[in-house]
């Protein structure tokens, strides 16, 4: 027994379809050979459940067409506007935050009064350093004054 | 006829692109109806396809059937909208509702010849999805058009895009996937009826 020649068969083309000389040949066949006769009726099964598949079509209901010309004359609308101006309307709430935001921070920054650093004056105005460096202080001492302050320093230290 | 409406509605005639709609939203259903059952996807593909069939209409030189070209803009709008979907490797009587059981006990008994009723025929339909769903979507397309609607080749090769002898091809091995699932079910159930009735 042939059975792969059968099941070719069956698989070539639907039962529906198979010409009487094959299906001639499958009866014989199946009557001896147990497993084709499994393959013949799962064939013949699949043919209906497939056909009862295929009857199940779905018809368009009578809306459908003013459904699909409200829908073309929504897709014109869009395709008319051009891109910049469409990109433009969906981004254009972001777009202003982000302004004002960026406006509002600058404004900010240049309002704000400079600071001065504090400078650390621990010494006094007639510390050596300060008569030294300080003109100011150079024109409220005289003279006498200056050299006094710096040598001072330096006899105390011997 | 079909091409001098394509032609006013390019030009922006919509009562000849309405009259289009009208006159082949019966075969546009037909196809989506191949790839979705439910009424809600089969009208959303469908108006994708007219959509698309709009926009493109000027690329529809006359050449074949207005039907024909619009029947493969649909099956390529259906297809990548399934595109994607988990297909079921393998199918185990276990998945089988009740119905579709007892449809399947009822069949092998020799009683297919009674008239379907709706009941048993939505049973049919479930199961025939089942077994379809251990294909690709386009071997699908291609059985449901040959086994089911007795569609030629050369329709499907049409409809398609395929050559004739790919068509052949993807239906022969689409066909043995199938019966083989089928079978591979009717021995379970075979298991199952034969258990029963030794327990008995």
């Amino acid at each position: 027994m042939d059975d792969k020649h059968i099941t070719e068969i069956l698989d070539k083309a639907s039962i529906a379809m198979l010409a009487e000389s094959d299906l001639n040949e499958i009866r014989v066949h199946v009557l001896a050979c147990m497993s084709c006769r499994d393959a013949f009726e799962a064939a013949r099964l699949s043919a209906v459940v497939l056909t009862s598949r295929a009857q199940a079509t779905i018809e368009p209901s009578p809306f459908f067409q003013t459904r699909v010309m409200a829908a073309l004359r929504e897709q014109q609308a869009v395709e008319s506007v051009p891109a910049m101006l469409r990109l433009w309307r969906s981004a254009k709430a972001l777009v202003s935050i982000m302004a004002v935001t960026t406006a509002t921070l600058a404004v900010v920054s240049f309002m704000q009064p400079a600071e001065t650093t504090p400078v650390a004056e621990t010494a006094s105005a007639y510390s050596e350093y300060s008569v030294i460096m300080d003109r100011d202080a150079d024109e409220q001492m005289s003279y006498e004054q200056v050299l006094s302050t710096i040598y001072e320093d330096d006899d105390e230290a011997r | 006829m079909d091409l001098d409406l394509a032609r006013q509605a390019q030009d922006g005639d919509e009562s000849a692109f309405a009259e289009i709609v009208r006159r082949y939203s019966p075969r546009v259903f037909s196809v989506a109806s191949r790839f979705f059952r439910q009424r809600t996807l089969v009208e959303e593909a469908a108006q994708e396809v007219f959509l698309k069939a709009f926009t493109q209409l000027g690329s529809f030189e006359g050449r074949g059937s207005f039907e024909g070209w619009l029947t493969r803009i649909a099956t390529n709008t259906c297809l990548n909208m399934v595109r994607g979907a988990k297909r079921r490797p393998e199918l185990t009587v276990s998945d089988l509702t009740e119905d579709e059981q007892g449809w399947l006990e009822h069949q092998s008994a020799g009683n297919g010849g009674e008239p379907a009723s709706v009941e048993t025929s939505l049973v049919a339909t479930d199961l025939a999805d089942r077994l379809l769903s251990v294909l690709s979507p386009e071997d699908q397309q291609a059985l449901l058009m040959i086994d089911g609607e007795e569609a030629s080749i050369k329709e499907v090769a049409e409809a398609t895009g395929w050559s004739e002898s790919k068509v052949k091809v993807r239906a022969f091995r689409a066909r043995k996937k199938v019966r083989d699932a089928m079978e591979k079910l009717l021995s379970y159930k075979n298991k199952g009826t034969r258990a029963d009735s030794t327990a008995d």
